[in-house]
């Protein structure tokens, strides 16, 4: 279960989230969507604990100002889309870094038969095992979300941030990191929080749509609740049922 | 060709023990590898040989060739070190102490303390004034590129590395006008060079650089999330605050004491991290024992060519590895330029 209450928070003087709050029950999907600049990412970075919040975050009832990183990391895993590679590591390497916070520090061999395991058992979920000692920087952006994904897997935590994973991914990588995502929640009782641009990646993903406009909560509900026309488009400012009738009209008269 | 790593260490290590040797056996007299062999023997078990090494080469080899190879293979391993550090923490394949003027600023430091004649540490001072400044430097210098550019993209490395280096060089350039007899002790400082060196060096920076390399070997995991970025790090639960600072601190403090003995000394750092990731990839477990390797190695045999190629002449060992290093650092820029991925 995950509690935001009364979230503020910003960058230098810029402040970009205003008093947020909402809850996520374990084994719900939810997915923010909003315009550019609303504020979504720096949501999902106060849930992460990775940029300073006013307010508190709670999950399964500890607040996460008091966990350290290592503990929150076994709770929540960050996946966003991948910018630059500057040091090259194989893909089996990539993933084992996941497990950092499930490792004892020692200093020859902190590598035990449960990291491996799990590492070997996310490489094969996402179809990499037969490749895993291949070089990250010899794939395709696909093959390497799938590889950040494995790392986001091994961390086993209890829910996965997505910060728009599918920005570099063809139609058919969307669709098939979304349907995996959805799957991996509801067959572990786990949850997604995911930051999406495309409404209908976000429909497909979540259970509840949170959109948001100018750094508050605009609306938070089913995708039923939230998603009509009288509440999406003054945030979106055009009208968003009218462009996707046009865009399955054209679609139609296609095929 | 696919090689175990291990495999590869070893031969680096085998190169290792090469270069050294080479290095004592080569300069203005040959010593064999006979010799060197039999006084090393009769030294430790107090055995005596038929035919004798000759007494004065005896002489160079313990007092002057071994010393100075030992110091040589220490320093380059230090800085190589404090190259990996810089380059993974920040993030950038163009950081290191010398682009980022680390080693320009603890030369600094150890020209003050040679112009006030300060000696209250003893042989301990100018590795304190070496790696105080360059702790200093290094606070300033990422604290500025943090400020200018919060990713620290290239161009804004090396910016402010060509700022804090010019800055520094003016401050020495004062210095060296207030001390005329003194001067050409500081100058040396700027280039670099294991000439004149005794035991007492070797010595006093190997146990800094055992600490040294120890310490960041502990936070090999941390060093490989953080080049995934600090998000990606922090997210994987990495403490990256105080990592990142306490690795900048290792590295400056590295730097410091081998720039304090030797001078200044580019492109080490720069050049052997990524010559030792190519062969080992970018794990740091292994990559910071290799790169330490590496850089003795390369320093020695700078430092050979430095002392041989012009002889009686002795060229600066800095000239060397910066004739050796900066056509490479061009090279890594307009690699990066087109080669970096983005995906």
């Amino acid at each position: 279960m995950l509690n935001v209450q009364n979230v503020s928070a910003g960058y230098d003087e810029r402040k970009v989230l205003h008093d947020i709050s909402f809850s996520v029950p374990t084994g719900e999907n939810l997915s923010i969507i909003g315009p550019n600049g609303c504020g979504k990412t720096t949501l999902l970075r106060t849930i992460a604990n990775i940029i300073k919040f006013d307010g508190d975050i709670y999950i399964d009832n500890q607040n996460i100002k008091n966990m350290n990183r290592k503990s929150l990391a076994g709770k929540i895993a960050l996946f966003s889309q991948m910018t630059t590679i500057y040091f090259d590591y194989s893909i089996y390497d990539t993933v084992m870094m996941g497990r950092y916070s499930k490792k004892k520090r020692r200093l020859l061999s902190d590598i035990d038969e449960s990291d491996v395991t799990s590492v070997k058992s996310a490489l094969k979920t996402v179809g990499l095992l037969d490749i895993s000692s291949q070089s990250i920087s010899t794939l395709s952006g696909g093959q390497l979300q799938r590889v950040l994904l494995a790392k986001a897997l091994v961390q086993e935590p209890d829910m996965i941030l997505l910060d728009e994973p599918t920005n570099h991914l063809d139609l058919y990588f969307q669709i098939e990191l979304i349907d995996f995502l959805r799957s991996w929640a509801k067959k572990n009782g786990k949850s997604v929080i995911g930051v999406l641009h495309d409404i209908n990646l976000a429909v497909r993903l979540s259970d509840r749509i949170l959109l948001m406009n100018n750094g508050r909560i605009q609306a938070i509900g089913t995708p039923e609740e939230v998603l009509n026309s009288r509440i999406i488009e003054p945030v979106y400012k055009i009208n968003v049922g009218n462009y996707m009738r046009e865009s399955l009209r054209i679609w139609e008269s296609l095929s | 060709m696919i090689m175990k790593k291990s495999i590869k260490f070893i031969i680096l290590l085998i190169v290792a023990v090469l270069v050294l040797m080479l290095a004592i056996c080569i300069g203005s007299v040959f010593i064999t590898p006979s010799d060197i062999f039999k006084i090393i023997v009769s030294k430790l078990f107090d055995i005596h040989f038929d035919v004798p090494p000759i007494e004065s080469n005896m002489v160079i080899f313990l007092k002057i060739r071994l010393p100075r190879a030992l110091l040589s293979f220490i320093v380059g391993g230090m800085l190589a070190v404090s190259g990996v550090l810089s380059q993974s923490v920040l993030r950038n394949p163009l950081a290191s102490s010398y682009t980022l003027g680390i080693s320009s600023g603890a030369a600094v430091g150890a020209s003050i303390a040679i112009l006030f004649g300060f000696s209250f540490f003893g042989i301990l001072t100018l590795p304190f004034f070496g790696l105080s400044f360059g702790l200093l430097t290094v606070f300033l210098a990422v604290a500025l590129a943090t400020k200018l550019d919060r990713n620290m993209g290239n161009i804004t490395i090396i910016l402010t590395g060509m700022a804090f280096s010019m800055f520094a060089n003016a401050v020495i350039a004062f210095i060296m006008a207030f001390a005329n007899q003194t001067a050409k002790q500081i100058t040396f400082w700027q280039l670099g060079s294991f000439a004149l060196k005794d035991w007492t060096h070797p010595i006093l920076l190997f146990p800094i650089a055992m600490i040294g390399i120890f310490v960041v070997m502990f936070f090999s995991s941390e060093m490989d999330l953080m080049t995934f970025g600090e998000e990606q790090a922090k997210a994987s639960g990495v403490n990256v605050l105080s990592v990142k600072w306490m690795l900048l601190a290792v590295g400056a403090i590295l730097t410091g004491c081998a720039v304090s003995i030797a001078g200044v000394i580019g492109f080490v750092d720069l050049f052997t991290p990524h010559m030792a990731r190519r062969i080992f990839g970018s794990r740091h477990k292994i990559v910071i024992p290799a790169t330490a390797l590496m850089g003795g190695i390369f320093m020695t045999l700078c430092d050979l060519v430095a002392r041989t190629i012009v002889a009686p002449v002795e060229l600066p060992v800095g000239a060397v590895t910066s004739a050796i290093g900066a056509p490479f650092f061009i090279f890594l820029y307009f690699q990066g330029k087109g080669g970096q991925r983005n995906a």
